[in-house]
């Protein structure tokens, strides 16, 4: 037990910056993941055909390709082809967009959920169809989409972990734990405050999206 | 500006078919009906009257013959359709208030969206009217505090708040409890005499006998009937019709 609580206490420096690390790839991952993913859901449910194949394809591309290969991709490959970006950019894109395809699936269902009903009351009030959708589809789709937007989130600060375990090497929550324990050889006890540190944040997570949840929910 | 016809006719169909598929719904459809004028339609479900109600608003496009409100055509799409469905209030069998708005925004919405009413006029017509559906103090209340005959009274305000001409009702009180029904029907019935023009789809005989001017059975696609209502319930010239009173009353 000392042991345990020595190794934080020791190697806190270190243990708090890869924390701060995982925490902004999360947050700028997300930002990515749910603006792309708004976008890609709004084109799956468009009314064009070709609009709704843009869709479709991001998110069968996005959600069907590994992390991890998307990585390679966004790193090595592009650099390869002339285009150099860093393993921020890299670690942050993929993320991002293979999260978006999941966001996206799930901002179609929850258009999908608001019943037609609500459509025919909004026209027969003599609304446009754009107004319907800004009005009074897309507001509760919102809210029906917050707990599944939820579970995304936590995956995704797990996921997150790849990046620091990949060839782009970010000093992430993961990384930091890694030196760590080739340095001093402490694996339980490294790896455990790495886990904390995750669980910190999963939680957090979740805290959030429950009051958010409370706050939008409709009661129906 | 359109200009209404001299004899009174506030909705004309000529000829109107409408089709699902192979299922045809509509079948050449003739209908007029007057300023002022209460109508009831009834008959089998699947009949096509909801249908009926639906392609009279636009919300379904019909596959031949024409509809026209006050004299002009309805058109199929573009800006037209949104001016005119703004001019007629339709009330749902399933009430559809908006679940995120409160009952004040729900009936302010149209006002303010469509018509540019700034929010407190809005505001002070939707006081006024859920005080004539007679729930004024749920005003702040959402729809899921409110049980199914008030939440399809606020339905009816709703539609009123856009000062309509013309009200469209499909079985506004099949969802509702029996106890429920009657606080409905009352408001309809106040609309009916205070001159609003209105088409009402219901399985309600007693309300057609006390409240409408004519009573329309439809039966697969066509309107059989077409009577003032003692006449109907007197004694209907079609067969099929004369089942359904058999049924209605004895029930």
């Amino acid at each position: 037990m000392s042991a345990l609580l020595d190794v934080l206490r020791r190697h806190f420096p270190e243990f708090l910056s890869g924390f701060f690390v995982t925490f902004r790839v999360v947050a700028i991952s997300l930002a990515i993941a749910i603006s792309v993913g708004t976008l890609v859901g709004a084109l799956r449910v468009a009314p064009l055909r070709a609009l709704r194949w843009i869709g479709t394809t991001y998110v069968e591309a996005f959600r069907n390709v590994p992390l991890l290969v998307l990585i390679f991709i966004s790193f090595l490959g592009l650099r390869r082809a002339g285009v150099g970006i860093g393993p921020w950019v890299a670690g942050t894109a993929s993320l991002g967009l293979y999260t978006a395809a999941y966001v996206a699936e799930a901002i179609r269902s929850g258009v999908f959920a608001v019943g037609k009903g609500q459509i025919d009351a909004s026209l027969s009030l003599g609304l446009t169809y754009r107004r319907t959708m800004t009005k009074i589809i897309l507001p509760q789709a919102a809210r029906t989409v917050i707990p599944p937007l939820g579970n995304l989130l936590i995956a995704m600060i797990k996921n997150s972990a790849i990046i620091g375990a990949s060839i782009l090497a970010l000093p992430d929550l993961l990384k930091q734990a890694r030196i760590l324990q080739a340095r001093t050889f402490q694996t339980n006890e490294t790896f455990f405050w790495a886990a904390a540190g995750y669980l910190v944040l999963t939680l957090s997570a979740t805290f959030v999206v429950r009051r958010l949840e409370r706050r939008l929910a409709i009661r129906r | 500006m359109a200009i209404a016809p001299q004899d009174g006719r506030l909705v004309e169909l000529e000829g109107v078919r409408k089709s699902f598929g192979p299922h045809v719904v509509l079948d050449s459809i003739d209908l007029s009906i007057r300023r002022g004028e209460a109508v009831v339609v009834a008959g089998p479900s699947g009949s096509g009257k909801s249908t009926l109600l639906r392609c009279i608003n636009g919300l379904e496009a019909i596959d031949a013959g024409d509809i026209r409100f006050e004299g002009q055509s309805i058109p199929k799409a573009g800006k037209g359709i949104y001016r005119l469905r703004a001019e007629m209030g339709m009330v749902f069998q399933s009430f559809n208030l908006f679940p995120h708005k409160t009952v004040l925004d729900n009936v302010t919405l149209g006002p303010i969206e469509v018509k540019g009413l700034s929010r407190l006029d809005a505001r002070a017509r939707a006081r006024a009217l859920l005080e004539r559906v007679g729930i004024p103090e749920k005003a702040d209340a959402v729809p899921a505090d409110l049980s199914g005959g008030q939440q399809q009274r606020v339905a009816i305000a709703r539609a009123l708040a856009m000062e309509p001409k013309l009200m469209l009702f499909d079985e506004p009180t099949s969802a509702l409890d029996p106890e429920m029904i009657r606080e409905v029907l009352d408001v309809m019935r106040d609309l009916a005499r205070d001159g609003m023009t209105m088409i009402v789809v219901t399985h309600e005989m007693g309300f057609a006998r006390e409240v409408c001017d004519r009573l329309l059975f439809i039966d697969s696609g066509a309107i059989v009937e077409d009577a003032p209502p003692e006449e109907f319930f007197r004694g209907a010239k079609s067969e099929r019709a004369r089942e359904f009173v058999d049924k209605i009353i004895h029930h």
